[in-house]
């Protein structure tokens, strides 16, 4: 009982302090206004130009391995949003591999009273990604009249359940990757690496061999960010795997994200100057 | 030309020392390319096992893999720095210390990043091509290979990656004008990556577009190398062709000497 109260104390101090990061990054943000709107334009355009490029591809073929043009925009919508969303909240952690520890910035979060790993991601708002939350939204809503698809109100909450928990995936893929930066002073190749696994979950899985198909479902567990609760969505199947292992994976990818940040804390030696 | 081998070369050297000191980045970062063209191999794959007809727009299955792995040579070998490197030192005042020195201020990016591309072709265009060719060998049962077509794209290659440099310094100088050069960065890429033919073979494309792509610089920095690998330019194309992306190279050269110049005047650095 003691540790579920001190647990509940931990998280409700870890909002309260995210709130006050989030506001802060809000005055920053309404200050830099042209900046911020140039980032989200940006992001909006590099999905255009996959969509632009489907829409060529569909231009010659009927459909795709069996997909059609509506089903793959939906799970290619699905996908930008958990995206998007760890894009927004924890962006940060990509500047620990490529400056924070090599510039020996580090040593800042070491001195205050919040854990590091929650100081960081709490530390930006992103707000570039809302150019993709848009666009993952709107995609959604725009083939939702051609998808054949039976709702409920259980499919929506399961839906959504595996949209949040997928963000995790995300952020705990960052994570693991930006920890390497702890021992090897940067890592945002390695984040970059990671990350990258994430463009093969856009497109429907059925359209990789064997291998590729297992990588991105057990090794680096990017397909369950968009295809698997998708397919779910989409069919009615399965949804003990298709929305269970996310919420599964993505505690665990989250889970051992945490834990190799803080042993990575203990391997830090700062790189100050 | 003795001189400025001896000023230039640590520029070469330093670039080659970051490459091999930071290795283990430099491998992920092939590696984070080569998932990106399964991406693309992938997906082409599909297009063409769900569709009936054997060629698409003039390509074949073997060509199209052809195309999307020298696409990944290519446009690895084009990506420039260039641009966020001006931006990072306007905003921390350290370009002062760079037009200071008694050496050529695009000339310094052009050989530090040198270094780097010359190790990254080596350890690349051999692995690939060789890759490429047994398949296309594997897929066809003819051997397509030709030398003379790989020397054209190893000096075609280099023109792309003179035109995107020459571009990005000049694209890096807007860090005077906007503050958000990193999203602005996106933009390009993003509008490179498509109109160069890197996502989509322009020859996929409308007609009216294909034709404007071809003509601005966008086709010389992609496309055109790997057209001219492909053996499909040949003769007067093909000088036609080279010529384009000569004229871009010094085209873009020019307009950031002009840009550097405009820029030097107006260098306001706070603080040092």
């Amino acid at each position: 009982m003691r540790y579920i109260r001190s647990l509940a104390h931990f998280i409700g101090r870890l909002v309260r302090i995210h709130r006050i990061f989030v506001a802060q990054e809000i005055k920053r943000m309404v200050e830099y206004k042209a900046d911020f709107f140039i980032g989200m334009i940006g992001f909006l355009m590099v999905q255009c130009s996959n969509l632009l490029m489907l829409w060529i591809i569909f231009n010659s073929i009927p459909t795709l391995m069996g997909w059609s043009l509506p089903e793959v925009v939906f799970i290619y919508g699905f996908s930008l949003i958990p995206k998007g969303l760890d894009h927004l909240l924890y962006d940060n952690l990509w500047m620990v591999g490529s400056t924070i520890v090599s510039k020996g910035e580090f040593d800042k979060y070491l001195t205050r009273p919040i854990n590091t790993l929650a100081h960081v991601l709490f530390e930006k708002l992103q707000v570039d990604a809302i150019g993709e939350l848009v666009m993952g939204i709107a995609l959604i809503c725009s083939v939702l009249p051609q998808i054949s698809v039976e709702w409920s109100f259980g499919k929506i909450l399961l839906g959504l359940v595996s949209m949040f928990f997928s963000t995790y995936i995300f952020t705990g893929v960052k994570t693991l990757t930006a920890s390497v930066s702890f021992w090897r002073k940067r890592s945002s190749n390695i984040i970059t690496l990671g990350y990258k696994f994430a463009n093969f979950t856009k497109y429907p899985a059925t359209i990789y061999n064997e291998f590729i198909k297992n990588l991105i479902t057990y090794i680096i567990p990017f397909a369950f960010t968009s295809y698997y609760p998708s397919v779910y969505i989409l069919t009615g199947d399965n949804p003990l795997f298709n929305v269970g292992v996310t919420v599964l994976v993505s505690v665990l990818v989250m889970g051992s994200g945490v834990i190799v940040w803080h042993l990575g804390l203990r391997a830090y030696e700062s790189a100050g100057s | 030309m003795k001189r400025r081998f001896r000023i230039y070369y640590p520029f070469v050297n330093a670039g080659m020392q970051q490459v091999t000191t930071y290795r283990v980045d430099w491998i992920f970062y092939l590696l984070g390319n080569v998932v990106h063209s399964l991406v693309s191999f992938f997906i082409w794959q599909a297009v063409f096992l769900s569709g009936s007809e054997e060629t698409l727009n003039g390509f074949t299955m073997p060509q199209m893999i052809v195309y999307f792995f020298l696409i990944f040579i290519s446009d690895t070998m084009i990506t420039s720095d260039a641009s966020m490197m001006i931006a990072e030192e306007v905003r921390d005042g350290s370009i002062a210390m760079r037009m200071l020195r008694p050496v050529g201020y695009n000339a310094t990016f052009l050989f530090f990043e040198l270094g780097g591309k010359l190790l990254t072709q080596i350890v690349l265009i051999v692995p690939v091509v060789i890759g490429v060719e047994i398949s296309r060998f594997v897929l066809s049962g003819v051997v397509q290979f030709s030398v003379l077509n790989l020397l054209l794209f190893f000096v075609s290659t280099i023109l792309a990656y003179l035109i995107n440099l020459f571009f990005s310094i000049c694209f890096g100088f807007l860090a005077f004008v906007i503050k958000h050069i990193w999203g602005t960065n996106i933009m390009k890429n993003c509008i490179v990556s498509f109109c160069s033919g890197a996502m989509v073979p322009l020859s996929f494309m409308p007609d009216a577009l294909k034709t404007v792509f071809m003509l601005l610089p966008f086709a010389s920095l992609n496309y055109t190398p790997v057209m001219i690998y492909m053996g499909v330019y040949q003769g007067a194309d093909l000088l036609f062709y080279f010529g384009l992306q000569i004229f871009w190279a010094l085209f873009f050269w020019a307009l950031s000497k002009l840009l550097a110049m405009v820029s030097a005047k107006h260098l306001t650095v706070q603080g040092g």
